[in-house]
């Protein structure tokens, strides 16, 4: 059953290698460009996200399995972790901004 | 809209294969969620030190980023020799699926190699995991942490990869089989990604 689901053409995922390489340069240019911090955390969460969704979806091969463990799996995983997030950091800012006055 | 709901209750009233997948495949993303929140609490607690801290070093002044993005390409190019040899192994090609499997095992290994000279250079330099002389002495305590985590990690996958090459000549280890090791090694890359963005580059 899985392995009929899964098989793809291997060119495919060597055309998702090409897009992750691509994001990685495109942040490391990324990484030596002056810009404003806040633009350039926005810019480079968002290339992370980019490519950990390709390798999740293409070479898990989650994008092909049934709603139900696609919707089990990464809705469960990203709600607990923005859960850790947003409890964690306005904790530290508060702190920060305590012992820096 | 009724048929929808009917196929839903067969699923869930007792249904054999609700997520329409092997117990392997849904037993094996079971453990990759779970061990992706204790990467996540990692990350989320890293990222409250760096709030907190007034002194964190600038990473780049640290470690040669090139370097670390040379890891990631090899880590990257290791993902996607496993997932070719998990296609190899869905259409039977049993030559390739060893070709593939091997060549990601040498990208592991190589990864860990990188890794132990990363590890060696950082260590010289004077970073401990109490104490180093950039900055912040908690950021000595999670590069070793969060980087030895991952490392275990590669470590893990590569002995595993190793044995089910070896299962996998000898005709024992079957297309379910190098498809949850490729799992697992797609996991590793995943993590990597967030390691590499919010360790590395952030």
């Amino acid at each position: 059953m899985s392995s009929e689901k899964t098989a793809q053409n291997p060119t495919s995922y060597w055309k998702i290698w090409g897009m992750l390489l691509a994001l990685t340069i495109v942040m490391l240019f990324l990484d030596q460009a002056p810009m404003p911090q806040t633009m350039f955390v926005i810019i480079m969460v968002s290339a992370m996200l980019t490519k950990a969704s390709l390798i999740a979806a293409y070479f898990m091969h989650l994008k092909q399995e049934h709603p139900f463990l696609q919707a089990t799996f990464v809705v469960g995983l990203v709600v607990n972790a923005s859960f850790m997030f947003a409890l964690f950091i306005p904790d530290a800012v508060r702190i920060y901004h305590m012992v820096n006055g | 809209m009724a048929e929808a709901a009917a196929t839903t209750q067969d699923r869930w009233g007792g249904g054999v294969c609700p997520f329409d997948a092997g117990w392997q495949k849904v037993m094996m993303w079971m453990f990759i969620v779970t061990d992706g929140l204790l990467f996540g609490a990692f990350l989320a607690s890293y990222g409250y030190m760096r709030f907190m801290s007034n002194s964190w070093p600038n990473q780049s002044e640290v470690f040669s980023i090139p370097f670390i993005a040379a890891m990631t390409f090899v880590l990257i190019t290791s993902s996607a020799t496993m997932a070719s040899a998990v296609a190899a192994a869905n259409h039977g090609d049993k030559a390739t699926v060893g070709k593939y499997l091997l060549m990601t095992i040498v990208g592991g290994a190589l990864f860990l190699g990188m890794q132990a000279y990363e590890w060696t250079h950082f260590i010289q330099e004077g970073g401990r995991l109490w104490a180093n002389p950039w900055g912040d002495p908690m950021f000595g305590a999670y590069f070793f942490l969060i980087t030895g985590f991952h490392g275990t990690h590669v470590l893990s996958g590569v002995i595993i990869l190793a044995i089910l090459w070896l299962r996998w000549n000898k005709g024992v280890a079957t297309s379910t089989g190098v498809e949850m090791g490729g799992l697992y090694w797609h996991f590793v890359d995943l993590v990597w990604v967030f390691v590499f963005t919010c360790f590395y580059l952030l």
